[in-house]
């Protein structure tokens, strides 16, 4: 596969909510969202196979997002992958790899506008040694502690790009 | 007295949260500025409490209880801008 090619993608009616503290599920004129809190930090958690055809050159998660209501102030996003796997991890507990973010994206000037962030992860155990063919976690968690756009961000779809 | 900053920003998360799930467009505005918001109309209420009271004739001044009056302010005002 090449680089800039399409590995996985999600829309929000896709996630897996954590036992604590999800994103919540909403529709915005019919468009299927996940809605992160301004005041609490939310996760949400979507899981697959990596395909065959990801050729081990680091993977770029890109999130589309809209906020509610915010047209100023910045918004913050961390990305963490679990490796499930053949024997690797235990499903009864976690077992996230340390999040890569990106930070302090303005948010568009129209609220309903959706905006696209890419969070990037170099292959081995920066995306916890994913490899094609094993299955997998991400958790997409919007750090509302730091950022400053006011209101719900709403999550609207998560590709993942061979980088 | 005045809300503790736990309390304001209780209201501020609520707030957020209402306008959010409506989808009301509150501008330009980040969650300290609306923070700010919450704290002056907080300070408002708690240099003009006194006022408020006297404001009200009897015999709803000694009636009323001071959750009343509250709702009662409450209620008042949310009519007349048709919030709901």
């Amino acid at each position: 596969m090449a680089s800039g090619d399409t590995l996985l993608q999600w829309s929000a009616l896709a996630n897996e909510p954590p036992s604590s503290n999800a994103a919540t599920f909403d529709t915005r004129n019919q468009h299927p969202v996940l809605d992160f809190d301004a005041s609490t930090n939310e996760t949400a958690v979507f899981s697959g196979v990596m395909p065959q055809h990801y050729a081990t050159g680091g993977v770029t998660v890109y999130l589309h997002y809209a906020m509610s209501t915010a047209t100023s102030g910045d918004i913050d996003w961390d990305v963490g992958f679990e490796l499930v796997g053949d024997g690797s991890q235990d499903i009864d507990s976690d077992g996230f790899a340390a999040v890569n973010s990106v930070d302090n994206t303005t948010v568009p000037g129209t609220s309903g506008h959706i905006d696209v962030v890419s969070v990037a992860f170099t292959d081995g155990a920066d995306m916890d040694s994913v490899t094609a063919g094993s299955g997998f976690r991400m958790k997409v968690t919007r750090d509302a502690a730091s950022d400053t756009a006011a209101g719900d961000a709403e999550l609207r779809w998560v590709e993942i790009r061979e980088t | 007295m005045a809300l503790n900053a736990g309390d304001r920003a209780f209201v501020n998360s609520l707030l957020q949260r209402e306008w959010s799930g409506r989808n009301e467009q509150t501008g330009a505005m980040t969650k300290a500025d609306l923070l700010a918001a919450v704290a002056a109309v907080d300070d408002w209420i708690d240099a003009n409490a006194a006022s408020y009271n006297q404001a009200l004739p009897q015999p709803a001044r000694d009636a009323l209880t001071a959750p009343q009056k509250v709702e009662l302010l409450y209620r008042v005002a949310r009519r007349r801008y048709e919030v709901d």
